[in-house]
């Protein structure tokens, strides 16, 4: 009987919530906000221009444990992301990745992908119109390796230094941009801390993009107030991480669409393994037929027979 | 026969291995230059020449660009960065140079951050009474910082091992140039030696008899030697090394130990009867007794 009245009395519960809750207005600090005031200034003429700004930060499966720790450096450095669990790496990925973005309100992602649990991808993606790039990452070194020795604040906005051969050409424009974009924490973000303690570097060298991470520090008597004496006794130190990527592909859509850049110089690691295996291959035959060659040679110039072989015989 | 056999099979075979030993360097030589071209692959992996099929849409990338970037007014203070000339084009393979290379654009850019940010009033560096959450934990700080004292203190002792290394080498120079010096010298002293007497020989010196009796110890070139074994202070055959005379008040009574001293304790008796040099010099037990040393002391 109690079991049954319970039962009934959940049931009514929700629905006698639905019929009383009117649409309330949003509570701001200052008391009810009226939705007529908040129009307004949404349509005028210069609003002031709000980076809102936030990334979704996810990895493939059965990522390496290299990896996941850059994924999660990277997390740790922006604290404008959000990080989700992993994601099947099918063909349909983009797809699910594009929907999880949606859900979670991003309006960019970062999707690590690793493939036979060595090569590690990483995706650069604006949603839900912007471009998507997909990178090909080497050179990784986490935060975790103790031959780096920074550390700084967690939250403080970086600087973004950018080499000038980015302005060179539009798709280094673009890439920038999406840098600049997901990269650089948003302005008075609620997890940003006001002070600006390390530098990021993004420079191209031999077309890939280097990554490092600097924290910037003054002598400590001097850090109140800093004078032109200070600037010169700044120095830097790694925190790292640290990763190259190299482009791949830039597509229009948020992990698809139309090709909009293709590195013309780009082979793909399995086909260099297989190049490699094929070379390794080769060897052993070689080595055949330099054998058989030398015999064919010994064949064809006997050696003279010696004269003095039978001198001592008697 | 057979040895003859044997040589003319060694010189075959020789002959042969040096054959083969030629091969096999051509070989090598084959499979160096393979795998210098492997690690170059491996160092910059790219295709020589770009493949012509790339697409590259020019347009649609600038369109794109201008689709997502932000608005104009957006300020520098939203974006944050800052673009810094490279000064000449950096070579990958080079660590150190390409490290340096980010190193100063970052420190370029700091500066140029902190001029900007100070004119605008801005917060540049955090002050020292700010504590927050840092990006690495302390235990791991705890680490790295443990690990740069081993790192010092490994530097340190390898340098104090380098430094004894170099003061033994020059330690034992000097001492072989002490010992060159030292034989030097003998030798010159020695030389001398036989030239005076040369000289004194041939100059005819009275005594010429007397001349080779003087035998020089040294002109053998031993050195001076003690003759004897005897110790000052101890009887010979005393067994106990002269030490009965001091005997600690140990578990002797003291007569045993005055009598021991007296007579002795084990060794030889006979030899420690006699006279040495040293006991007749010794006059302490003479004329104890004497009255006349004290007369004449009265008397002075």
């Amino acid at each position: 009987m109690a079991k049954k009245r319970k039962h009934s009395e959940s049931e009514a519960a929700p629905q006698k919530k639905e019929e009383v809750a009117p649409e309330r207005p949003k509570r701001t600090l200052l008391g009810w906000k009226d939705k007529k005031d908040d129009q307004p200034k949404e349509t005028e003429s210069t609003p002031v221009f709000r980076n809102k700004e936030k990334v979704l930060v996810t990895c493939s499966r059965r990522i390496n444990y290299r990896y996941r720790h850059l994924m999660l450096n990277v997390v740790d450095l922006l604290p404008h992301c959000k990080k989700d669990n992993k994601v099947e790496s099918k063909s349909s990925k983009g797809a699910t990745l594009n929907e999880l973005v949606e859900l979670k309100s991003c309006s960019s992602c970062l999707f690590f992908e690793c493939r036979k649990g060595k090569d590690l991808y990483m995706w650069m993606a604006k949603s839900p119109s912007g471009p998507s790039v997909k990178f090909l990452v080497n050179a990784v070194h986490t935060m975790e390796e103790l031959k780096l020795t920074g550390n700084h604040l967690k939250g403080s906005r970086p600087l973004l230094t950018f080499s000038s051969n980015f302005d060179k050409d539009p798709h280094w424009k673009l890439l920038k941009e999406m840098i600049t974009q997901i990269f650089g924490t948003p302005k008075e973000h609620r997890k940003s801390k006001p002070y600006h303690d390390h530098v990021f570097v993004f420079s191209i060298v031999d077309d890939h993009i280097w990554f490092r991470n600097y924290q910037i520090s003054v002598p400590h008597n001097e850090s109140d107030k800093i004078a032109r004496g200070g600037l010169d006794k700044m120095t830097l130190i790694e925190v790292g991480p640290r990763f190259c990527l190299n482009p791949i592909k830039i597509f229009a859509g948020s992990f698809g669409g139309p090709t909009l850049y293709e590195n013309p110089f780009y082979i793909s690691p399995n086909q260099i393994r297989s190049m490699q295996k094929k070379k390794k291959a080769g060897t052993f035959v070689k080595k055949v037929k330099a054998k058989t060659r030398r015999k064919m040679h010994e064949l064809e110039n006997p050696l003279e027979q010696d004269e003095f072989a039978e001198m001592w015989k008697e | 026969m057979a040895v003859s056999k044997k040589e003319s099979m060694l010189v075959n075979e020789e002959e042969l291995e040096d054959d083969s030993d030629m091969g096999d360097d051509v070989s090598e030589s084959e499979l160096e230059q393979e795998s210098e071209e492997e690690s170059e692959e491996e160092g910059d992996v790219r295709l020589a020449e770009p493949a012509q099929n790339a697409t590259y849409n020019r347009d649609g990338l600038l369109e794109k660009l201008g689709d997502m970037s932000w608005p104009e007014n957006a300020k520098w203070v939203d974006r944050l960065t800052l673009d810094i000339e490279q000064e000449q084009p950096v070579d990958v393979n080079d660590d150190l140079t390409r490290e340096l290379a980010f190193y100063t654009q970052a420190l370029n850019g700091t500066r140029m951050a902190f001029e900007k940010l100070l004119s605008m009033g801005l917060p540049f560096l955090r002050p020292e009474d700010y504590y927050a959450e840092m990006v690495k934990s302390d235990s791991h700080m705890e680490k790295v910082k443990s690990r740069l004292l081993v790192e010092k203190k490994n530097m340190e002792e390898a340098d104090e091992r380098r430094k004894a290394r170099e003061a033994k080498k020059l330690s034992k120079e000097i001492q072989n140039q002490k010992l060159k010096e030292r034989a030097k010298q003998k030798k010159e002293s020695i030389e001398s030696v036989k030239k005076w007497r040369k000289q004194r020989q041939q100059s005819g010196f009275a005594g010429g008899d007397k001349g080779s009796e003087l035998d020089l110890a040294f002109e053998d070139g031993k050195p001076f030697e003690k003759s004897s074994n005897k110790r000052p202070g101890v009887a010979p055959g005393d067994r106990s090394g002269g030490k009965a005379k001091y005997a600690g008040k140990g578990k002797k009574p003291k007569k045993r130990e005055i009598k021991d001293s007296k007579f002795g304790f084990g060794g030889r008796k006979g030899s420690r009867k006699q006279n040495v040099a040293e006991t007749t010099n010794d006059l302490r037990g003479f004329n104890k007794e004497d009255g006349f040393s004290k007369n004449k002391k009265r008397k002075m």
